[in-house]
C-alpha cells in the first residue's frame, strides 16, 4: 500500500512538472489559436479569393517532394553508413549531419550566386571558353529549386535520428536475419524499415515542419506558399490579426498531421531484446559497390556542404577586409553561450516531459507528447508575437518584485535575454523531445520496470538507469537543438535585447539587403562552430559506443 | 515519502530561478535605459532605437553621435513590421524612443497605430523638405532612393525610354524584369500610381507590365540587374542604389555588369520619378525624448547626411547636402510631388491590385 501511494505522489511530481512545461508551450500559442475564431474581414476574403488556392497547392507540392526526397536520402545514407564498410565511411558517418549547419536561406542565396550570370561557373565558361548559357537552365528560383534546397539542407534530421536508431537498435535483429539467410536489401525492407518506422517518420515530420515555417527561401525565390500568405497579410495589409488567423489554421493542420503521424507509427513497440546492445558487424563492400557507396555519400556531402562552404569561403575572401573585425569575437561568444544555455535547458525539459509521457498511460500524457511540437509548426515571427504578449503580461505580474529592487522599468523580463531563451524553448522543445522520445522508445520499459521492482523510485531509476541508457539520444537531440539555435533567425531578430547581436543576426543584416558576399563571414563562422560541436559530440558518443561494445 | 517529488521540484525550481537570474544579469539595457533624460547626471544618457536599416555605416554614425554628445545609442535591428508590432504590444512601457524604417509607408502605419508623436522642431523642419516628412511632423525622411528603369546599354537607347506607362506598350514584350509584388518598393510604386492617377490606371499598368515580363518575378533588385546583363531581358525596374552597389562590388564580374547598365529616370515630363525614403519617427512613449530629438537633429544635419546617404549609394534627404559624384553622374531628376505618407495609405490597396492582376 505504502509503495503504491509513494508511486502516485512521485509520479505526480513528474506529471506536474511536465504539465507546467507544456503550459509554457501552449500559453503563447493560445493567443494565436484564439484568432482562428475571430470574424473574417475584407483581407481574409481577398486572400481566399485570389491567393489561397495557389498557396495551398504550392505548399503541398513542396512538402510532398521535400518529405519524400529527405526520407529517401536520409534513410538510405543512415542504412549505408551503419551496415556497410566502404572508403571514408567513418568520415561520412559524422559529416553527413553538417548540411544542417547551413541555414536554408543562406543556402538559397549561395546556390543562386554560384550558378547565376556573375557566379563562378558561368564566369569561368564565359571567360575561358566564351560559352554563354541560356539563363533558363541556370535558374534555381523555382518550386523545384526550393525542393532541392530544402531537401539538401534538411535531410540530416532524418539521417541523424534514423542512424542513431539503426546503429543501437538493430544489431541482433540484423544478425539473426543474416544467419537465417536473408540478403542485405531484404533485411532493409523486411526488418530495418519496419522497426525504424517511428524514427523515420518522426524525423521526416521535423523536416516538413521546418519547410512549413520557412519564409526566407520562398520569399527570395518568390514562391507563393502558405507562409508567404501569412506575411503578405501582415506586412502588406498591416493586418496582424488575419495573419495570425492564417497561422492558427496552419497550426490546426499541423496538429492533424501529427496525429496522422501517430497513427502511422502504429502501436507496436520495439525495444532492446537483450541487455547487451552490440554494434552491428558491418559488411565490407568491394569494387564497384564500394565505389558507388562512396560516390553517393560524397555527392550528397558535396552538394549539401562542401560546395556551398567553398563558395562562402570565396566570398569571405572577397570581403573580409571590409567586414571582419574584433566584434566577431563578441558575436561568437553571444551565439555560443545563448545556444549552449538554451539547448541544455531544452534537453532537460524534454527529458522530464518524455519520461512522464512514456510512464503515463493516460491520454493526457499522449497529448503532452504531441503538444511539445506546437511551437515548431508555425513561422517564428508569429510565435514571437505570442511570446512578447506573454512576457509583457508576466512583467506586469512581477511589478511588485521590480519595485523591491528599486528599478523604474516596467519591462524587465521582456527586455532581457530571458524572453529569447523562453522563445527558443517554445520553438525547439519538440526537436529535443523527439530525439529523447526515440531513445526511450528504443530502450523500452523493461529496464525501468526491473529497476522499479528492485525498489528504486522513478526518480532514482531515471538518473541511475534511464539517462545512462539513452545517452546517445540525448546527445543527438542536444546537437540538433544547438545547431538549430545557432542559425535561428526570426525569434532572435525580434526578441533580442538592445545591442545584442549574434552571428545569425549579423548574417541576416547583410543578406536581407542583398549584400550576400558580406554575409559570408558570419555564415561561415556559424558553420565552423556547428562543425566543431558536431565533431566533439560525435567523439563523445563514439567513445561511449566503444566502451559498451567490443569493436567499432 | 515525498523524497522523489521534492527532489525534482527543487531541482527544476533551481533551473527556473537560475534561468531568470541569468536572464537578468545579461539584461544589457534593462537596468540602464530606464532613466529619463532629466534625472541625475551621473546616470548614463541613452537613446533607444528600433531600426530596419542594416548598414555598417549607420553604426559608425551612431558612434560619432555618442562621441559628440555622450549619449549612448542602443539598437534593436529587425524588419519594420515586426518592430512596429513589438512597439504596439509593449505600449506605454516600451523602452524604444525612436523607430527607423526603410519605407515611408511603414512610418505612416506606425503613426496610424498611435505609436509615434510629433517632433516639431525648427532644426528638423529646416533640414528636411516638406514632401519628405509627415505633414504633422510625426516622422522625417533620412535618405532618398528612386525607383528607376535600368537598361542594357548595348541593347537599349535611352531615347527609347520615356515613362512608367510606356513599359506597358508592346515594344517591351518579353523584355522587362521586375521582382515580386511582395516587395515593399513595388508596393510603394503602385501606391504612388493609385494616389496620382487612381486605382483603374494602376491596375491597367500592372496588367501591362505583367504581360511584358521576360520571366516570372523572382529574386531581389540585384538579381533583376544581373538578369538584364545576362540577356534574360533588356530593362528592369530597380532602386538606384543597387546599381551603385554593383559598381562598387568586390566581385569583378559584378563591377563589369554595373558598368554595362544605364539608369533612366522615367516620367520626367509627367508626374516625376517615384521616390521613397528611409525615415525616423519619435515613439509616443519615448522616455528619452530630449536625447531622441538631439539624435534626429544629428542624423538630419549636413555633416551626418553626407555619410548616411553615401554608405548605401542613396540621395541625402537634406537639400543642402550634395549627392556623391556617382549619383550626380546619373543626372538630376524630377520626383513625384506627393506626400510620402500616401505610400502607406495606399499600400494595402496596391498589394490587392497586384493580386487581382496576378503579379506574383
Amino acid at each position: 500500500m505504502l509503495s503504491l501511494r509513494k508511486l502516485k505522489l512521485e509520479f505526480n511530481g513528474w506529471a506536474v512538472l511536465s504539465l507546467l512545461i507544456i503550459l509554457l508551450i501552449i500559453l503563447p500559442n493560445i493567443n494565436i489559436l484564439s484568432n482562428v475564431f475571430k470574424e473574417a474581414n475584407d483581407n481574409w476574403v481577398h486572400i481566399k479569393t485570389y491567393l489561397l488556392e495557389e498557396y495551398v497547392i504550392n505548399t503541398l507540392v513542396i512538402l510532398l517532394f521535400t518529405g519524400a526526397f529527405s526520407l529517401i536520402i536520409g534513410t538510405s545514407l543512415a542504412w549505408l553508413v551503419s551496415v556497410y564498410d566502404f572508403p571514408l565511411r567513418g568520415f561520412f558517418r559524422w559529416t553527413l549531419i553538417l548540411p544542417l549547419a547551413i541555414p536554408p536561406y543562406i543556402a538559397a542565396y549561395t546556390y543562386t550566386g554560384l550558378i547565376n550570370y556573375t557566379g563562378v561557373i558561368q564566369t569561368f565558361l564565359r571567360n575561358f571558353f566564351d560559352l554563354k548559357i541560356n539563363q533558363k537552365y541556370a535558374n534555381i528560383m523555382t518550386i523545384e529549386g526550393s525542393i532541392f534546397i530544402f531537401t539538401m539542407f534538411l535531410f540530416p534530421y532524418v539521417y541523424t535520428i534514423t542512424r542513431a536508431f539503426i546503429e543501437k537498435q538493430s544489431a541482433s535483429l540484423i544478425e539473426t536475419s543474416r544467419v537465417l539467410g536473408r540478403k542485405p536489401l531484404e533485411i532493409f525492407w523486411v526488418v530495418v524499415l519496419p522497426i525504424s518506422r517511428a524514427a523515420i517518420i518522426g524525423s521526416t515530420t521535423l523536416v516538413l515542419l521546418e519547410v512549413l515555417n520557412d519564409y526566407g527561401v520562398v520569399q527570395y525565390f518568390n514562391i507563393p506558399t502558405f507562409s508567404t500568405a501569412i506575411f503578405r497579410t501582415w506586412f502588406a495589409f498591416g493586418d496582424v490579426n488575419t495573419a495570425i488567423k492564417l497561422a492558427g489554421l496552419l497550426m490546426i493542420v499541423v496538429v492533424s498531421i501529427l496525429f496522422l503521424e501517430h497513427l502511422l507509427r502504429g502501436r507496436k513497440k520495439f525495444a532492446y531484446t537483450t541487455t547487451k546492445v552490440r554494434p552491428i558487424k558491418r559488411i565490407k563492400l568491394k569494387g564497384l559497390k564500394a565505389a558507388l557507396a562512396f560516390g553517393y555519400s560524397f555527392s550528397v556531402l558535396s552538394i549539401g556542404f562542401l560546395i556551398p562552404t567553398l563558395q562562402l569561403l570565396y566570398w569571405a575572401f572577397l570581403t573580409y577586409k571590409k567586414i571582419f573585425n574584433s566584434k566577431f569575437l563578441i558575436l561568437m561568444l553571444n551565439s555560443i553561450s545563448l545556444a549552449l544555455i538554451s539547448s541544455i535547458i531544452i534537453i532537460m525539459l524534454a527529458l522530464i516531459v518524455a519520461n512522464y509521457t512514456r510512464i503515463s498511460k493516460s491520454i493526457l500524457g499522449r497529448i503532452c507528447a504531441k503538444l511539445t511540437i506546437l511551437g515548431y509548426s508555425i513561422p517564428g515571427a508569429v510565435i514571437a508575437i505570442g511570446v512578447v504578449v506573454m512576457f509583457i503580461a508576466l512583467d506586469s505580474q512581477l511589478l511588485w518584485l521590480y519595485r523591491l529592487f528599486n528599478t523604474d522599468s516596467k519591462l524587465v523580463l521582456s527586455t532581457s535575454i530571458a524572453m529569447l531563451c523562453a522563445a527558443y524553448i517554445i520553438r525547439y522543445l519538440g526537436i529535443g523531445f523527439n530525439s529523447v522520445e526515440t531513445g526511450f522508445e528504443k530502450v523500452g520499459k523493461t529496464f525501468f520496470e526491473a529497476s522499479r521492482t528492485l525498489g528504486m523510485t522513478i526518480t532514482e531509476t531515471f538518473f541511475k538507469v534511464d539517462i545512462k541508457m539513452i545517452g546517445p539520444a540525448i546527445l543527438s537531440g542536444f546537437i540538433l537543438v544547438f545547431v538549430d539555435i545557432m542559425k535561428e533567425l526570426p525569434l532572435t531578430l525580434i526578441l533580442r535585447p538592445f545591442n545584442f547581436h549574434t552571428l545569425a543576426t549579423q548574417a541576416y543584416k547583410y543578406a536581407s539587403d542583398e549584400n550576400i558576399y558580406e554575409a559570408a563571414i558570419p555564415s561561415l563562422i556559424i558553420i565552423l562552430i556547428s562543425f566543431t560541436s558536431i565533431l566533439i559530440f560525435h567523439r563523445l558518443v563514439d567513445k561511449e559506443g566503444e566502451d559498451n561494445g567490443h569493436r567499432n | 515519502m515525498k523524497k522523489g517529488f521534492s527532489r525534482i521540484t527543487i531541482s527544476l525550481l533551481l533551473v527556473v530561478v537560475l534561468t531568470v537570474l541569468a536572464g537578468c544579469s545579461t539584461t544589457t539595457t534593462g537596468d540602464t535605459t530606464n532613466n529619463g533624460g532629466e534625472q541625475d547626471n551621473n546616470v548614463e544618457q541613452v537613446v533607444n532605437l528600433y531600426s530596419d536599416r542594416h548598414y555598417d555605416t549607420d553604426e559608425e554614425l551612431y558612434a560619432a553621435f555618442t562621441e559628440e554628445t555622450g549619449i549612448k545609442v542602443n539598437v534593436v535591428n529587425a524588419k519594420s513590421d515586426e518592430l512596429i508590432e513589438r512597439l504596439k504590444r509593449e505600449g506605454q512601457d516600451t523602452e524604444a524612443d525612436l523607430l527607423i524604417t526603410a519605407d515611408a509607408g511603414r512610418l505612416w502605419r506606425a503613426k496610424e497605430d498611435g505609436l509615434l508623436q510629433a517632433a516639431s522642431n525648427d532644426t528638423l523642419t529646416a533640414n528636411i523638405p516638406e514632401n519628405l516628412r509627415d505633414p504633422e511632423n510625426y516622422w522625417y525622411g533620412l535618405t532618398v532612393r528612386a525607383r528607376v528603369i535600368v537598361y542594357a546599354k548595348d541593347r537599349v537607347q535611352p531615347s527609347e525610354l520615356s515613362t512608367y506607362e510606356d513599359l506597358t506598350s508592346d515594344k517591351w514584350m518579353n523584355r522587362i524584369l521586375v521582382r515580386s509584388s511582395s516587395n515593399i518598393y513595388n508596393q510603394s510604386l503602385m501606391a504612388s500610381f493609385i494616389d496620382i492617377y487612381g486605382e483603374e490606371y494602376a491596375k491597367n499598368w500592372a496588367e501591362g507590365v505583367l504581360a511584358n515580363m521576360a520571366r516570372e518575378p523572382q529574386g531581389g533588385d540585384t538579381d533583376q540587374a544581373v538578369a538584364v546583363a545576362a540577356g534574360e531581358g533588356d530593362i528592369a525596374i530597380s532602386n538606384t542604389y543597387y546599381i551603385g552597389r554593383l559598381m562598387g562590388s568586390s566581385n569583378p564580374e559584378e563591377k563589369k555588369i554595373g558598368e554595362s547598365l544605364g539608369i533612366f529616370f522615367p516620367d520626367q515630363n509627367e508626374a516625376g520619378t517615384h521616390i521613397n525614403v528611409s525615415g525616423i519617427g519619435l515613439t509616443a512613449a519615448a522616455k528619452n525624448k530630449e536625447n531622441a530629438i538631439k539624435f534626429m537633429e544629428f542624423l538630419t544635419s549636413e555633416k551626418a547626411q553626407k555619410q548616411f546617404s553615401e554608405g548605401n549609394y542613396e540621395y541625402p534627404a537634406n537639400a543642402n547636402v550634395e549627392a556623391t559624384d556617382l549619383l550626380k553622374s546619373w543626372g538630376e531628376f524630377k520626383t513625384q510631388n506627393i506626400n510620402l505618407a500616401k505610400l502607406g495609405e495606399f499600400n494595402a490597396q496596391a498589394t490587392k491590385v497586384f493580386d487581382q492582376v496576378g503579379w506574383k
